[in-house]
């Protein structure tokens, strides 16, 4: 029974693509943000979501209809923090604050990167200026694929990125005699200094803003700008922070400016659970299977727990679930495999990774859900998508079917 | 003799003679490619003071009886080849290094007219050269327009492209930017302040003339994420740029033609990868002008390569010749042998896009810099042995 049905899945491969309406039938549907379907019908058209429904939808006489029986579906995945790319070309030395910067600049939209990403069922991702920086710049949301490149990009200037703790300021040198021979004899070189230069720059921009509403005219300064719409409220904000006391600053900044941080890494974020809570804000918790490694997993010296992400839910703190800037992490959806391992519910650790992430970047209009007049960002697994030895079969994106080879 | 039209609407340049100005050159050949779609055969001009005073049946018969005459009776005789962009092994100094923004630098300052590279460059057909500050600086500055001479190279224009990088060599992890990302905001910041016009440096007035078409903008980029990130900015700020390098421009070839680019390809060797190969033709059914860079020497074997693999004869001989000409902005110039042009041609004992064509000579402005002379020649003042 369910040979024939893979055959005809194999056969028709070659048909998925934008221009004609498709129908997927029989699948285990996780439409993201809700409960799942049993032997759904899902329409595809023009790249787009039609409808989704349980076994008796009606299908358009037109459509081709494609058997996915004992197969799931999910929306495409979204790594709402990843790293795919060369770090060099993600971190700009010239400066520490670089708030003007765009890492929509850095994406090279052939990278190998991608092609993993998307081999594993992610066809959306969130690349956001380096950590060596204290303040990195202008993130944006990308697709892993599109037939024209440049059609990728599915939000430009998504949020601003600063990173706290230990990373921004390493490199640095203090001058001690000598003479100066490196752009590297600079500020910061401590925790505190990487402190200094955020509220240098925010200090900054208000006096920008305040000019400027006084009616004078200060010369423009994009850097200047942009930390301004984070004071105004228009402009999104991650903080990546690791351990307690990154974690314990970050929401102490965004007290101290009037801001919300979505709090970014959050390794040890079970440390400071009732401040989360207060502070109302998101986390994107990267990679909760570090702990498998026991202890030597953390970076900056935190030290990641299989107990935070039920922490953070039973807290009721709004969570995403991504790879984050850890090497040691695992492909998105095993991450959340290991969330679900350790008490999350599956439907909810699916939301971590798609229709959350979505509303969290700000883009959850396009994609993230399966539902009528979304994006046709999806992924049809060879099992349960949280079963370990689950393997996408085909990840299409736009309504066409991504390749996952070179 | 078939000749086109077009050269009839030229404007007569005549130089007053005097005792002291040389004699005039009638050159004869076989075959006289006078622009890479305009090929008369059998083929004769008129040099007079450096440059190509009359074609075919416009040499009056005064004019052809007081001329020096130099028949190749079985050459082929095309314009010298330009090279549009090279640092001519000046690579020291045409880089500031110390910091990346000097767009108003002039690449004809560092002009060493004696340099052997320049001295080099006859010997493989290349009478001029983009001499082009380098790709270690993201704004690097002004290219020149150079040419060898007898005794030592002249500059013919100091003010032709602007030069742009976001190759990896622009980037320094000593100096800012260290990161492409950090490269291309510089431009969009220099862009954006020559945009809103307000009084800047020199430099921001040199990126304000590349914004209002006034220079031609070189724009180094070899990967796919640089050419992307070169023909953003060309889009944003709505220039045509010329793209260097572009060694996987093959990927972009749409969002190319859509900005109305140009590309100086790296030069092409037969054991390039069959896409690289492969490129020119695609270019050139995309309407894309291209012509090569690099060594001198790999020049015309880059054309003809680039025929081998399906580029026409005529499209790689303005690859080698009118292309750069036109991308330096010095089509009236140079790259073409009509009339007002620089008498700078090569003579070859067949097609230069064939490999077995030996090169027989090289003039410059009206002066012989390599060969021989050929064998009928006559300097009588009745020209009676010249015809």
């Amino acid at each position: 029974m369910k040979l024939p049905a893979l055959t005809l899945l194999l056969l028709t491969t070659a048909l998925i693509a934008q221009d004609q309406t498709t129908v997927y039938k029989g699948a285990r549907v996780w439409p993201g943000g809700g409960a799942p379907i049993d032997n759904a019908v899902l329409v595809i058209a023009h790249g787009k979501v039609l409808q989704l429904g349980g076994p008796d939808t009606q299908v358009p006489d037109d459509a081709v209809i494609i058997d996915v029986s004992g197969k799931s579906i999910t929306p495409g995945l979204i790594d709402a923090a990843w790293n795919g790319l060369a770090p060099s070309d993600q971190n700009e030395q010239g400066s520490e604050s670089t708030p003007a910067l765009h890492a929509l600049d850095s994406v090279d939209a052939r990278s190998n990167g991608f092609l993993k990403a998307r081999r594993m069922g992610v066809t959306a991702v969130h690349v956001m200026p380096g950590t060596m920086n204290v303040i990195g710049g202008l993130s944006a949301v990308v697709k892993t694929f599109a037939l024209d490149p440049t059609a990728m990009v599915v939000r430009d200037e998504a949020a601003l990125r600063i990173a706290l703790g230990a990373e921004p300021s390493s490199g640095n040198r203090a001058i001690r005699g000598g003479s100066v021979d490196s752009i590297y004899y600079r500020r910061p070189t401590t925790r505190m200094g990487v402190i200094w230069e955020v509220r240098r720059g925010f200090y900054d921009a208000q006096d920008y803003l305040t000019q400027t509403i006084e009616g004078g005219k200060p010369q423009p300064n994009r850097d200047l700008d942009v930390l301004g719409r984070v004071l105004q409220g228009k402009l999104a904000i991650i903080t990546t922070a690791r351990s307690e006391q990154d974690l314990r600053t970050a929401l102490r900044l965004g007290r101290e400016f009037g801001y919300t941080p979505v709090i970014d890494e959050a390794q040890e974020a079970h440390f400071v659970i009732d401040e989360l809570a207060a502070a109302k804000v998101w986390v994107m918790c990267s990679a909760p299977s570090a702990d498998r490694l026991a202890g030597s997993a953390g970076q900056d010296g935190a030290e990641p727990r299989f107990s935070t992400l039920p922490a953070l839910a039973e807290k009721g703190i709004p969570f995403v679930i991504t790879t984050g800037t850890n090497p040691l992490a695992l492909d998105l959806v095993r991450e959340a495999t290991f969330a679900v391992r350790f008490g999350i519910p599956a439907e909810k650790a699916l939301d971590a990774i798609t229709s959350d992430a979505a509303t969290l970047l700000g883009v959850a209009d396009r994609i993230g859900k399966l539902a009528t007049g979304k994006d046709a960002d999806l992924v049809i697994w060879s099992a349960e998508p949280f079963d370990p030895a689950s393997q996408p079969l085909f990840v299409i994106i736009d309504g066409n079917q991504a390749p996952t080879s070179r | 003799m078939a000749i086109h039209k077009l050269f009839f609407v030229r404007i007569l340049l005549l130089s007053p003679c005097t005792a002291l100005a040389a004699q005039d050159l009638l050159i004869e050949c076989k075959t006289l490619a006078i622009a890479p779609d305009v090929v008369v055969s059998p083929g004769a001009f008129l040099v007079r003071d450096g440059k190509v005073a009359f074609l075919g049946q416009e040499i009056p018969a005064e004019a052809r009886a007081k001329a020096r005459t130099l028949a190749w009776p079985t050459a082929t005789i095309v314009p010298g080849f330009v090279l549009a962009h090279s640092t001519l092994g000046q690579e020291q100094d045409l880089a500031e290094r110390a910091v990346a923004m000097t767009p108003e630098l002039q690449a004809a300052d560092a002009f060493d007219p004696y340099r052997t590279d320049l001295g080099q460059l006859p010997r493989y057909g290349v009478t001029g050269c983009g001499l082009a500050p380098s790709s270690r600086n993201v704004a690097a500055g002004i290219g020149a327009l150079v040419k060898p001479g007898k005794d030592k190279g002249r500059i013919a224009s100091n003010a032709t492209f602007l030069k742009l990088s976001l190759t990896a060599a622009a980037r320094d992890p000593e100096r800012p930017p260290t990161s492409l990302m950090g490269a291309i905001d510089l431009l969009r910041e220099g862009f954006l302040t020559a945009k809103r016009g307000v009084q800047g440096g020199p430099d921001i007035a040199v990126l304000g003339q590349a914004l209002r078409g006034e220079r031609r903008v070189f724009f180094a980029a070899d990967t796919f994420s640089e050419i992307q990130g070169a023909l953003a900015l060309a889009q944003q700020f709505g220039f045509e740029p010329v793209l260097v390098g572009a060694s996987e421009a093959q990927d972009c070839i749409e969002q190319i033609a859509a900005t109305r680019a140009a590309v100086v390809l790296q030069p092409l060797t037969m054991e390039m990868r069959g896409d690289r190969l492969l490129l020119p033709q695609r270019l050139e059914q995309r309407g894309i002008p291209f012509c090569f860079l690099g060594n001198p020497h790999q020049l015309r074997t880059s054309a003809a390569i680039a025929v081998h693999f399906g580029t026409s004869r005529k499209q790689a001989l303005a690859a080698l010749t009118r292309t750069p000409a036109q991308l330096l902005g010095q089509q009236d110039l140079i790259g073409s042998l009509r009339r007002g042009c620089d008498a700078d041609f090569t003579v070859f004992d067949g097609d230069p896009l064939d490999l077995s064509s030996a090169l027989r000579a090289v003039y410059v402005d009206g002066q012989q810099l390599i060969g021989d002379e050929p064998a009928r020649i006559t300097t009588s003042a009745t020209g009676k042995e010249a015809r």
